[in-house]
């Protein structure tokens, strides 16, 4: 199946993949790189997101929520 | 309803496994090829529509920038093809996907882009600035060409996006509309299914047209380029 790929694509295609569509190669890297720093930085503001919001596993509040919630201190 | 409205668009799913691709490469096997020097009827037509299509596109180009047919043929039997295939009733078309249209066009605009500065670099680095520019309009100008620039795959993949989405939806909401009249109001359901009808027309209109102003704007750039 290799042999008929490289028979029927390859051949005939090989002058546009080698020289033609340098610059189209090209290209599709600049579009790789955006694709990448978009899908990372969307990684990086959910991980984010579920940081703030988190508790640890024991119930009580991450630094960040106590840092951002006023404390009201209650007198019995 | 807006539920409704917007699931048509969702990348369909086969019992959880993704057949966009399969429906991306559809389209090709529409387009049969052949090796005879004498074609059975479908594929002379195609072949000819192709060739007046070449001839008509291809004739502004230098020997360099008809380097670029094939990809530009391509490009505009796909574009036209997948467009018309979807106004198939609950059919999935791929060009109503922003990803798919700027995977489409930054790869092919930024390679007219490296083109000119590769081959042509002066000339490229001219296109910044038109000519008979007064001095003190100078460096704002070169600052609107540079985003001029920069925007036009953007403009690319949202002028395809917009169109083709927007052309399905009207013809959701018209449909539905048509639909809900028939109990109320039959001659107000018969108007709006004339107006249907008209929309349908002018969604064909349109899937064949956007194809061609995206090639053509990507020949324009390869022959401003090249």
């Amino acid at each position: 199946m290799l042999q008929s790929l490289i028979k029927n694509v390859w051949v005939p295609m090989k002058p546009y993949y080698t020289q033609v569509y340098q610059e189209i190669w090209a290209g599709m890297g600049l579009m790789g790189f955006i694709v990448y720093k978009i899908r990372s930085a969307d990684k990086r503001s959910k991980a984010l997101k579920g940081k703030i919001f988190a508790s640890d596993g024991w119930g009580r509040k991450t630094p960040s929520y106590l840092f951002r919630t006023r404390r009201i201190p209650v007198l019995n | 309803m807006n539920e409704n409205l917007f699931t048509s668009f969702a990348t369909p799913t086969m019992m959880g496994l993704p057949i966009v691709i399969l429906i991306i490469m559809f389209p090709s096997i529409l387009f049969p090829s052949s090796n005879r020097l004498i074609n059975n009827r479908l594929i002379s037509i195609q072949q000819w529509l192709v060739q007046l299509t070449s001839k008509q596109m291809m004739a502004i180009h230098n020997n360099k920038g008809q380097t670029w047919t094939l990809m530009l043929m391509s490009l505009i039997l796909f574009i036209g093809s997948t467009n018309l295939l979807g106004l198939l009733p609950h059919s999935f078309t791929p060009t109503t996907q922003l990803s798919m249209n700027l995977g489409m066009a930054i790869p092919l605009w930024a390679g007219t882009v490296f083109m000119g500065f590769r081959h042509k670099t002066k000339a490229a680095l001219a296109h910044f600035l038109p000519q008979g520019t007064p001095i003190f309009l100078i460096p704002m100008l070169v600052i609107i060409e540079t985003i001029s620039l920069f925007i036009q795959p953007m403009a690319l993949a949202v002028r395809l996006t917009a169109n083709i989405t927007a052309g399905h939806l009207l013809i959701h909401l018209i449909g539905g509309a048509t639909l809900a009249l028939m109990d109320i109001s039959p001659s107000t359901a018969l108007i709006t299914f004339i107006i249907l009808i008209l929309l349908t027309i002018l969604e064909f209109a349109v899937a064949m047209i956007q194809a061609y102003v995206f090639t053509l704007l990507v020949s324009l750039y390869l022959h401003d380029n090249t």
